[in-house]
């Protein structure tokens, strides 16, 4: 507004630029605490009611069933802790490969075929797919449809339909970043295209990939509806894949909404966790990264 | 054979030359061979039949699409010569160096037509297997690009595990193509470190060694110096003197006065064509065409 | 030419824009040096006048005034030395700069030529015994030599190589005449004055004879920068020379 008289005014702080910044800097910090007083108020309840059920006991003796009678002892959450990790990990070993590979094909091989932009699309869609479809997907196919039990190896089924366009998704965005040059420079030096894949893009891409998997084993392994429908909850611990297994989602669900004091304890301590594993799951994903972070 | 196998002798000298020659070893010129070779031994004692081959260019077109960019070129790079490729940016050079080793129908909707003849072989020909090709015919890119999760062993010996062929004898052969690469004494004793770690000039050799480690016929190179500083230029102009004695040498360079130190024969493209080809000095003191000259003098480009 | 250089342009760029800075410094560079030239004939126009009237004062100043052509000759030759060095000449403009070096020292040596007749001058004495018709025929190579200057100098920056050789034909004269001196003086009889001038226009005859040469030289220049290729335009070994 007012002209210079001498030229190094124009450099000059003044008190109105302070004041815009003080505002704008306040209004994000602001919108920043009101973001995280949720989670902060969340594992506040998950840890100052759920650490109370911790003990011995509770993680290693499977829930004994009995909810009505809190003389007796009600067990603890061993069956869904085991069962969280064998059905989630099935899921993942259907999962990962068949996302890994539906990656690499739309980055080295389909890249911008009209084929290829239909499945990216409806990759996108499925990613935003409610995980309760999956779950009734599952159990209509396999289940209902069929005239067969539930089981656990259905609910991986349904954990895998839901993990693999999130591990499609981010192993594309990874296989992506290599960047072409290294490609071509072993494409130069007389490799296969399948070599070029194996022995160059894919461990360069390896760090990126390990964490999209943790992440999305991460995902699924909190999810409750698919489970509800198609792996049917058992109390004991279970290492047979083809019948009933409990887990950690369905286990709380249960506990929940139960009259007796110390299930729903139970049910707060289940949740932590649960949500502990991931939290584990997230932070062994960040060193993996960190760690391969070269050039 | 030679009393002293170069392979295993460790005073063996780093001249480019020398270093390649253990597979292809001419029983008939070993007679000098039998004693010490030292320092200053004459690389041509070891020239043999398949010294670097010769890539003649015949009616060669380059298409992206419908786009033709290289538009009919007949051009001939002898073996044991350096071949200097200039021209003003989007002159079609760089692809048609892509075209010699079949990369540029790596790119989608990419074709090419024509004839391109390793000796007197037609490496379009439908029967030939392409991975081959790019074995004899290697390429250095202009922004250095070693393997990133590779130490710089593993990133020579790369060019070999990943190849067709059998990958026996590796340290000995990593040992050579560093040595003709120039750069054996400045990493023999960080063979396993990441090979990013490397300077600039230093990771382009690398590059290089990488490629010689396959022993190709000829090698291509796409401005290979220009991400690099002076001094690293130069030892690269060095190396390629050397190296030019085995090995085909194309180089794409937007540098003249680097074409004017390095090449043996220049060529000059402009449009997707070829305007002038001849020997080096003449293209620089006293071009036929015309616009061979305006380049050249700078009047555009 | 024309639709070459269009081609060229149509290929997106500028045509004969670039390095304006450089093309520049090429023409000042050359018109320095064939400027010269001027100089030459100035000085070689009062040293003919300085033999014809025995002018010695006129000598003195042609021996002073040497000092400009040497003057141009560090100048170009620094001028060459600092384009060769910072822009790296090549092709056309290479083959100019590397006769351009050529050219200046063939004029310094023309300049130091009009410096050996003028110190002659005064050695003859004020009031020498002229014999008319060796006079007459010493002015008559001196309008030859002057000529040739003239014209090496028009061929050079008309890069004419047809102009360029006909100065050898005009050497030839020169040549001629340089022998007819020669023998004229042979014959020139017993006093020993006349004798003495008689050698003296011998040697005034040769410095001519060397100018013209010299001029050939140019001439020879300029067929080097527009073909590339040097050879030699006259058979100057076969001439009788003193």
């Amino acid at each position: 507004m007012s002209t210079p008289t001498h030229s190094l005014q124009r450099f000059e702080l003044t008190s109105a630029r302070r004041r815009k910044d003080r505002l704008a800097r306040g209004s994000i910090v602001a919108a920043t605490v009101v973001a995280l007083i949720p989670l902060a108020l969340i594992v506040y309840y998950l840890l100052s009611k759920g650490l109370g059920s911790w003990s011995w006991n509770f993680f290693t003796t499977d829930p004994t069933g009995n909810t009505f009678f809190a003389k007796q002892s009600i067990g603890g959450v061993k069956s869904a802790i085991l069962g969280t990790i064998e059905i989630v990990a099935l899921a993942a070993l259907l999962a990962v490969p068949i996302g890994v590979g539906v990656a690499v094909w739309l980055v080295e091989y389909g890249r911008d075929g009209r084929f290829a932009q239909l499945v990216r699309f409806f990759v996108d869609v499925l990613t935003g797919v409610p995980s309760i479809m999956f779950g009734l997907f599952v159990y209509i196919v396999l289940i209902a449809g069929t005239g067969s039990s539930y089981a656990a190896y259905k609910g991986s089924f349904a954990l895998a339909l839901l993990m693999l366009p999130v591990v499609t998704r981010s192993a594309e965005v990874v296989l992506m970043l290599v960047p072409a040059a290294l490609r071509e420079s072993a494409l130069a030096l007389g490799a296969p295209r399948w070599k070029v894949i194996a022995r160059i893009v894919l461990p360069t891409a390896l760090p990126g990939l390990v964490t999209g998997v943790l992440l999305a084993i991460a995902r699924a392994a909190g999810e409750t509806a698919p489970l509800l429908f198609t792996a049917a909850a058992t109390f004991k611990t279970s290492f047979s894949l083809s019948g009933f297994m409990n887990s950690l989602p369905v286990q709380i669900y249960n506990d929940v909404t139960s009259p007796t004091t110390a299930v729903v304890n139970r049910a707060w301590g289940a949740a932590l966790a649960l949500v502990s594993m991931i939290l584990l799951l997230n932070l062994f994903a960040r060193l993996v990264s960190r760690r391969s972070s070269i050039g | 054979m030679s009393a002293t196998d170069p392979r295993t002798d460790p005073t063996t000298p780093e001249i480019a030359s020398e270093m390649l020659e253990p597979k292809r070893q001419n029983p008939a010129q070993t007679g000098q061979a039998g004693q010490q070779q030292d320092v200053s031994a004459k690389p041509d004692a070891t020239m043999l039949p398949r010294s670097g081959l010769t890539v003649t260019l015949q009616a060669l077109k380059a298409f992206y699409g419908d786009v033709e960019q290289v538009k009919g070129i007949d051009l001939e790079f002898r073996s044991s010569e350096v071949t200097a490729i200039i021209g003003p940016s989007g002159c079609g050079k760089s692809t048609m160096i892509r075209c010699i080793n079949r990369m540029h129908e790596e790119i989608p909707g990419a074709r090419a037509e024509g004839k391109v003849l390793l000796d007197e072989l037609d490496v379009y020909d439908p029967s030939i297997d392409v991975v081959a090709v790019r074995r004899a015919i290697g390429m250095v890119f202009q922004k250095p690009n070693p393997f990133p999760t590779m130490s710089v062993f593993d990133n020579v010996a790369a060019g070999l595990r990943l190849s067709s062929g059998k990958a026996g004898d590796l340290e000995h052969r990593v040992e050579s193509a560093l040595r003709g690469a120039g750069l054996w004494d400045e990493v023999s004793d960080r063979l396993s470190e990441p090979g990013a770690g490397l300077s600039g000039g230093q990771q382009q050799r690398l590059c290089i060694a990488r490629s010689l480690a396959v022993e190709p016929e000829v090698i291509l190179m796409d401005e290979p110096c220009s991400a690099l500083d002076p001094i690293a230029t130069l030892k690269i102009e060095e190396l390629i003197d050397q190296l030019k004695r085995r090995v085909t040498i194309v180089i794409v360079t937007h540098n003249m006065q680097q074409a004017a130190r390095v090449a043996d024969r220049t060529a000059f493209m402009l449009g997707g064509e070829l305007v002038e080809v001849g020997a080096t000095e003449k293209i620089f003191t006293t071009p036929e065409d015309s616009r061979t000259e305006e380049y050249v003098t700078g009047k555009f480009g | 030419m024309s639709t070459e250089a269009n081609a060229g342009r149509a290929a997106g760029l500028t045509g004969a824009q670039g390095r304006q800075h450089f093309q520049q410094q090429l023409a000042e560079l050359e018109a320095r040096a064939l400027g010269t030239l001027d100089v030459v004939v100035e000085q070689l126009d009062r040293t003919l006048e300085a033999l014809a009237h025995q002018d010695v004062e006129l000598a003195q100043m042609v021996i002073a005034d040497d000092d400009r052509v040497d003057g141009r000759y560090l100048e170009v030759h620094q001028g060459i030395l600092s384009l060769l060095a910072t822009q790296a000449p090549v092709a056309g403009d290479l083959r100019l700069v590397a006769a351009l070096l050529h050219v200046i020292v063939h004029v310094e040596r023309m300049g130091d030529q009009c410096v050996n007749i003028a110190k002659l001058i005064p050695l003859s004495g004020y009031e020498p015994p002229v014999r008319p018709e060796v006079l007459e025929t010493i002015l008559k190579m001196g309008a030859h030599a002057r000529s040739e200057v003239v014209q090496c100098k028009a061929s050079f920056s008309g890069r004419d190589i047809a102009l360029a050789e006909d100065l050898a034909r005009q050497d030839r004269e020169i040549n001629r005449l340089n022998r007819e001196i020669f023998n004229t003086a042979l014959e020139i009889g017993d006093d020993p004055d006349t004798r003495e001038w008689a050698m003296h226009m011998i040697l005034v005859a040769r410095a001519l004879e060397r100018i013209g040469d010299n001029a050939v030289d140019v001439g020879e220049q300029v067929a080097f920068v527009v073909t590339g290729l040097f050879r030699e335009f006259s058979d100057q070994a076969n001439s009788l020379d003193a």
